[in-house]
């Protein structure tokens, strides 16, 4: 049924994205250039992170600022199990995700008695709770973290299975392991974003209490909503976690795993599956492109890049909130209409 | 219970200085009900003027708060003419991300500019005093503190007075309340907002001129007061001036409590904590009206 709806130019455009994103960094690893394979690396992570916040902020229409507590969650569990108990890391992924729903949900529900700017300061409440936690629990490391010893695997499936690649396959092997997980994170919540609870969590958005009024209990789906993030930041740490080989509370807990993911969605198109994606792929090499090209120039480490993201968020604000995905691309480039929101 | 007295007397003496940081935010957020999560960087911006003022021109920071003020005010009005009226009618979420914008843009125009070095101002007369210590009923005061914090509550009460109690105030709280009965009676709304984010941004770069003879300064040092900020705003309950600065100085004196009997690590924590609870059995804040 949703299908239908989709016209001929985006069916083409999503073949195509694909098909790049499966090839990109071919050539790339034929080359043995590594630094652009990272770039898509980060790419993938930062996408996937938009997704994952567009089902609380875009859908559900909660602002969460605090997201980043469960990207440390899924890094510091799946980190723990393989540092402490030599646990595989896609299990330790899956328990980092486990953990994380459970604590965002017993975290989150009476946060929902609070509504709009109050409820976006008690997600940076527990943020900034959070924080010096993270920084002072001998168990997890404290203020120094875990470092996760390397392991060489011989075989692929071996690396593959542990999420420690090294040597001139190290970037490939990550940035395939992330297009994994942001496939399958972008295909679950294609079917949330069509299932009841998809419907129920943009009600709530549109109008609580005319949702409350058809009798959905808008308290358990902002739960449930945030805790559909909480899992995705989630399985996004445990792979920064095996990448960097290390957790530490700075790094994992840093604002930008939330800034960046939700100026992604922004960009994109806030509350569209694909909103996020788009972001990500123009905001992201940005960054990369600009320390390149910067170099050790005068003007390097300046914040260009970061002056570039508030220019382009600012403009988007101001002449088109709705996002770049809401332009009229099917007026200007197909027949049909494009699909509404 | 010397220790604890103590504690609270410093947590107070913080409590108006962070009073003099929300009260900006209080304005444009509370009573005006629009979102600025660029507050930070305007307070960076007043600190950043005055360390300026000071080491180019060796001017006081004391006596660098008119320029910046002035200035200041100037630009809170350009930035609501130009993006923020712009952004005003739509989603809440349009604001957030305007100002979320604004916020990358100041804070890392200021990183081209001067770096992101920690710099210090040294010369001038609250920095001079740093010695000097006041000893009242066996409780220290330190008098640089002291001053600043009864400047702050001299600027405090003349806000006040100005939002309660003369026409102008009345002019505000009616658009905050209702725009369109606003401009029935001759108010200019858009004027009256304008005005607003002017006030809220010289403010906010009046206190970051008192700061800086506490603090360094560098262009990330905004995001510790915003959080702050917007913890004691909603704290305080929005719309009521009176119960943004009790919220403020409840806050200093949980971060010296904290500090004094648990760990210094902890002392943001503990505010947020109470924000929480506090927040969960009285969403609309301690004193909030709405």
């Amino acid at each position: 049924m949703a299908r239908a709806r989709i016209s001929g130019a985006a069916r083409l455009a999503l073949v195509v994205g694909a098909l790049a994103a499966i090839v990109y960094p071919i050539p790339l690893q034929l080359q043995g250039q590594t630094y652009y394979q990272t770039v898509g690396f980060l790419v993938l992570v930062n996408a996937m992170l938009g997704v994952g916040w567009n089902v609380i902020g875009g859908w559900t229409g909660q602002f969460d600022f605090g997201p980043q507590v469960f990207f440390a969650v899924g890094a510091y569990t799946a980190a723990l199990l393989y540092a402490k108990l030599g646990v595989i890391a896609w299990v330790g992924l899956l328990a980092g995700v486990a953990v994380a729903i459970v604590l965002c949900a017993v975290l989150t529900y009476p946060l929902t008695r609070l509504r709009g700017h109050y409820f976006a300061i008690a997600t940076v409440a527990i943020w900034m709770i959070a924080q010096p936690i993270g920084a002072s629990w001998e168990f997890i490391g404290a203020a120094q973290g875990l470092f996760l010893p390397v392991q060489t695997h011989d075989s692929v499936v071996g690396a593959a299975l542990s999420l420690q690649f090294s040597g001139p396959t190290k970037a490939l092997g990550y940035y395939y392991s992330a297009l994994l997980l942001f496939a399958v994170t972008l295909a679950l919540m294609a079917l949330v974003e069509r299932s009841k609870l998809g419907y129920y969590f943009r009600a709530i958005r549109d109008d609580q209490e005319a949702a409350e009024g058809i009798g959905i209990d808008s308290r358990r789906y902002k739960v449930i909503a945030r805790s559909i993030t909480a899992a995705v930041f989630a399985a996004a740490g445990a792979l920064y976690a095996f990448w960097a080989l290390s957790v530490f509370p700075e790094q994992v807990l840093e604002l930008h795993w939330s800034t960046l993911p939700i100026m992604a969605t922004v960009v994109g198109g806030i509350g569209r599956l694909w909103g996020p994606v788009l972001g990500a792929v123009i905001l992201i090499p940005i960054s990369q492109v600009m320390s390149t090209t910067l170099g050790t120039g005068p003007l390097a480490g300046r914040g260009i890049d970061l002056i570039v993201y508030g220019l382009i968020i600012i403009v988007i604000a101001a002449f088109r909130p709705t996002g770049l995905l809401s332009l009229p691309w099917g007026r200007w480039f197909g027949r049909r209409r494009p699909a509404p929101a | 219970m010397t220790e604890l007295a103590q504690a609270v007397v410093n947590g107070l003496q913080m409590g108006f200085l962070y009073a003099l940081v929300a009260v900006g935010l209080a304005i444009i957020w509370g009573l005006m009900e629009m979102i600025n999560f660029a507050h930070g960087e305007f307070l960076m911006l007043g600190m950043f003027g005055a360390w300026w003022l000071s080491a180019g021109f060796g001017i006081d920071p004391l006596l660098g708060i008119v320029p910046i003020a002035v200035a200041m005010y100037g630009f809170g009005v350009l930035v609501y003419r130009h993006l923020m009226r712009r952004v005003q009618g739509g989603d809440p979420f349009t604001q957030i991300f305007a100002t979320i914008g604004l916020l990358f843009l100041l804070q890392n125009a200021v990183v081209a500019g001067f770096t992101s070095d920690y710099r210090f101002v040294n010369e001038g007369i609250l920095a001079s005093l740093s010695r000097t210590r006041l000893d009242v009923l066996g409780l220290t005061f330190g008098v640089p503190l002291l001053a600043a914090a009864g400047l702050a509550l001299v600027l405090f009460l003349a806000l006040y007075l100005l939002i309660e109690r003369t026409e102008f105030g009345l002019a505000l709280q009616a658009t905050s309340e209702d725009r369109d009965a606003a401009r029935l009676v001759g108010i200019r709304p858009q004027r009256m907002f304008a005005v607003a984010w002017g006030l809220g941004a010289a403010l906010v770069a009046i206190a970051g001129a008192i700061l800086v003879n506490f603090f360094a300064v560098y262009p990330q040092v905004g995001l510790q007061f915003t959080v702050l900020a917007y913890a004691i705003v909603a704290l305080g309950g929005f719309g009521s001036i009176l119960g943004t600065l009790l919220a403020a100085l409840l806050v200093g004196v949980i971060q010296s409590v904290t500090v004094v009997y648990l760990s210094p690590a902890f002392k943001d924590a503990f505010v947020f904590a109470s924000y929480l609870l506090i927040g969960l059995f009285r969403p609309q804040g301690l004193f909030g009206r709405f």
